[in-house]
């Protein structure tokens, strides 16, 4: 606590002796303003919008406490409001605390310790209520993200199914059985796509809602990895593949995420190669040194044009018609590299290829 | 306008979609020609420059919406900026797999459009696009 603000209070009260008394018992552990009239505490309260307690006596002249937060409750609903009143009020007093004007009273004259007691208590009040507000509203936002996401995902999920549903339909009128191979062919792509799609989105799940797993991480086993589920998928087929892996330390990291961003990255190089390009290379170097690691992944191929590049690590967003992406992969690399503390550039040229930069920094 | 035997172009970024397509276009036997573009941006260039059109048959354009660079929406806010005589060749009809409610009610923006389909496209709906135009 000591290190915090100091709590804002207001108090509100017409005997001036009652301010000053007030003030200087409390003044040391809270942030004390006084007001001897409504129009005193109007202007505190909007010039300190985080007062968080207000005390007000009941008995002022042209105005009783309970007319007072009856009228700036609507204005000011976040202060919670505490009532300073003698016995002979009580009935009044009861009223507004069943309006929910006021959330609790402390008789007057007043003990340091109640003073003390309501501010407490009218602290957690204040405290639990601004955070359900934060998490209403970060609930609303994840709404309509969620909103968002679900039309998109349904599409791309859909989209490479209605394609085989009418690949099939198509195959019903076609008797030349190389064409039907062709269309087996593209049929199997999309059916690939769709589980890309579906991976991607896992990825995205543990991304956003997992937890850093962090281990030591040798570079030389990660990639040696990467190399054997490539040559699974046959995307390196006709690439040359270059690695260059300096580890100069231990590496602790996430791996998942390490993976994840290898992953997207090297596939990513992989598929935007120029179809007529006799030479098709992919280099990747990693150096770690110094507490981080920087990862290159440079190719040859088709490029991002230079109008693209600051989208392309928006969710959903494709900038090339050449193989079908998720509009997922560099989004998830993004969020991963940002989960690691870490930092991602790309150079591109259009025609002459892409240079991702990775650095991530050693746990 | 109607009876006539018309082209066929189709513009979707989804390789299967277009052979897909052109297969049941070519099944239906009710075309003069039919061709594919990957890229919207392609098609609309070579409409522009008079390389595809025809001036006595009308080409029903069978139009994708979700596509990078240039999407469906985008590619008929172009068309329709063309010269009248160059439009007047052409009918389009709107592709998707899925259609939000927000696309739904951009459909009217655009008189070009002449009606959205779902995919995927069938033989009945090759008939009925050509009732239409």
């Amino acid at each position: 606590m000591e290190k915090q603000e100091k709590i804002k209070i207001l108090y509100v009260d017409d005997e001036i002796n009652n301010l000053t008394g007030f003030k200087a018992s409390f003044r040391m552990n809270y942030n004390i303003m006084i007001a001897v009239n409504a129009t005193d505490a109007m202007q505190h309260l909007s010039s300190h919008p985080d007062i968080r307690v207000i005390f007000c006596d009941q008995r002022m002249p042209g105005k009783t406490g309970v007319q007072f937060f009856e009228e700036i409750r609507s204005r000011y609903p976040k202060p919670i409001r505490i009532l300073l009143t003698g016995y002979t009020d009580i009935d009044s007093v009861i009223d507004s605390i069943n309006l929910g004007n006021v959330f609790r009273y402390v008789k007057k004259p007043w003990a340091d310790d109640d003073i003390l007691g309501a501010i407490n208590e009218a602290n957690k009040f204040y405290v639990s209520n601004s955070l359900l507000a934060v998490k209403n509203e970060e609930l609303q936002r994840a709404y309509n993200e969620l909103d968002k996401f679900s039309y998109s995902v349904t599409h791309d999920m859909r989209g490479p199914l209605l394609s085989v549903l009418g690949a099939i339909e198509a195959a019903q009128h076609m008797d030349d059985i190389t064409e039907i191979r062709k269309m087996l062919m593209m049929m199997k792509d999309s059916v690939r796509n769709l589980d890309d799609f579906i991976q991607s989105i896992h990825d995205y799940y543990n991304l956003n809602r997992g937890e850093l797993e962090i281990k030591e991480i040798d570079f030389n086993e990660l990639v040696e990895e990467q190399i054997k589920i490539f040559n699974f998928t046959y995307l390196m087929s006709d690439v040359t593949f270059n690695t260059n892996i300096i580890q100069k330390e231990t590496f602790r990291g996430d791996v998942l995420s390490v993976k994840l961003i290898l992953n997207n990255l090297l596939s990513n190089a992989f598929k935007y190669q120029r179809k007529d390009n006799k030479d098709k290379t992919v280099d990747l170097n990693i150096l770690v040194e110094n507490g981080h690691a920087v990862i290159d992944v440079i190719d040859n191929g088709v490029g991002i044009a230079e109008n693209y590049l600051g989208d392309i690590f928006n969710m959903f967003f494709r900038a090339s018609t050449q193989d079908v992406g998720s509009g997922f992969g560099l989004y998830n690399v993004k969020a991963a590299v940002t989960k690691l503390n870490g930092k991602i550039t790309v150079d591109s040229e259009i025609n002459k290829g892409t240079h991702f930069k990775v650095l991530v920094q050693n746990k | 306008m109607s009876a006539q035997i018309p082209n066929f172009i189709i513009i979707d970024d989804s390789r299967l979609d277009c052979f897909i397509a052109e297969k049941i276009i070519q099944n239906s036997g009710t075309y003069s020609s039919v061709k594919s573009y990957m890229e919207a941006t392609e098609a609309y260039e070579a409409i522009k420059n008079g390389l595809i059109g025809d001036d006595s048959i009308i080409t029903i354009i069978i139009l994708d919406i979700q596509m990078p660079v240039m999407n469906g929406f985008q590619f008929v806010e172009v068309f329709e900026k063309l010269p009248k005589e160059i439009q007047s060749k052409f009918a389009i009809f709107l592709f998707s797999s899925s259609i939000n409610e927000n696309d739904k009610n951009r459909l009217d923006n655009y008189p070009s459009i002449i009606r959205f389909y779902s995919k995927p496209i069938s033989k009945d709906t090759v008939a009925q696009m050509i009732e239409q135009i």
